[in-house]
């Protein structure tokens, strides 16, 4: 049985954002994993906040620039010195 | 990706190819910033002029584009210093935990399934996030724009951010829960979802 049983629900949620963006440990990440297994309650709320954050994320990266910018704003500048140098 | 300039970004110099490689999501962020066009290329345009000036400084190898946003932030800042030390305040501040998922279940919205905010979001559509993602307070604005968009890490937002990881941290935690009632709010504005119905103080 996990440290983190179905009384823990509030600790697992405490790393909700850690376990969505990668930053939790292996261990950490094996005891989210066990009580997601065991709680159905916190799967659905973690899966539904995964779902959220992605596809705000997908939405987002559609965007793009004028297609000339680079051009146009490199074109106002004067010659290019090497990095570093 | 690279954008097309007309020419082999190989022929480029150093500075050309690194700056053109992340232009165009400097653009992005510019426009998140300033929510103008004009003022998103203005923007760009005087970091790229301040970094191609202090290009000697950057180290070959190392993160140019986080080291790009360092300058466009600060460029932003600079523009605007007297707005930046007003004191923020937001209907947003007091958004609750996992906000569109308690209000999806009781507007109807699937909560559960493979991608079950895909709904929403879809008819949300991308404009509506942009607009969600323009309501936050500016130093929330930022930092979730860096994260949406760009997919920094904590790390490369807190160096262009010039603060520490723990304060990143806790500006995206907030700032995913208002970015949560923001879209909801859009959502109950445009018809998306049904608004509650006013209490009858009668």
């Amino acid at each position: 049985m996990s440290r983190l049983d179905r009384t823990n629900c509030e600790e697992a949620f405490r790393r909700l954002d850690d376990f969505l963006d990668h930053r939790l440990t292996p261990e950490e990440l094996r005891i989210i994993e066990e009580h997601l297994e065991v709680c159905a309650w916190c799967t659905r709320e973690f899966n539904f906040e995964a779902s959220l954050l992605h596809g705000v994320k997908r939405k987002l990266r559609q965007l793009e620039a004028p297609p000339d910018i680079v051009a146009r704003i490199l074109s106002r500048l004067p010659r290019t010195p090497e990095a570093g140098s | 990706m690279t954008p097309d300039l007309g020419f082999p970004v190989t022929e480029l110099s150093s500075f050309e190819s690194l700056f053109a490689a992340c232009a165009a999501s400097a653009y992005g962020v510019a426009m998140r910033l300033t929510r103008s066009q004009a003022d998103a290329e203005d923007l760009v345009q005087d970091a790229a002029f301040l970094a191609h000036r202090g290009f000697a400084s950057f180290m070959p190898g190392t993160n140019f584009r986080a080291w790009f946003f360092k300058i466009l932030l600060n460029s932003y800042y600079s523009s605007r210093r007297r707005e930046r030390s007003r004191p923020v305040t937001s209907d947003l501040d007091d958004t609750p935990d996992l906000y569109i998922y308690a209000r999806s279940g009781e507007a109807g919205f699937p909560t559960q399934g493979p991608d079950p905010a895909a709904q929403l979001l879809d008819k949300l559509g991308t404009e509506r996030i942009v607009t969600a993602i323009n309501r936050l307070p500016e130093e929330y604005r930022i930092v979730a724009t860096l994260y949406f968009m760009e997919d920094l890490s904590y790390e490369e937002i807190a160096q262009a951010l010039q603060c520490p990881v723990g304060t990143v941290r806790s500006r995206l935690h907030r700032g995913r829960k208002m970015l949560q009632k923001a879209l909801w709010q859009i959502a109950e504005e445009d018809g998306i979802v049904r608004q509650p119905a006013l209490q009858d103080n009668a």
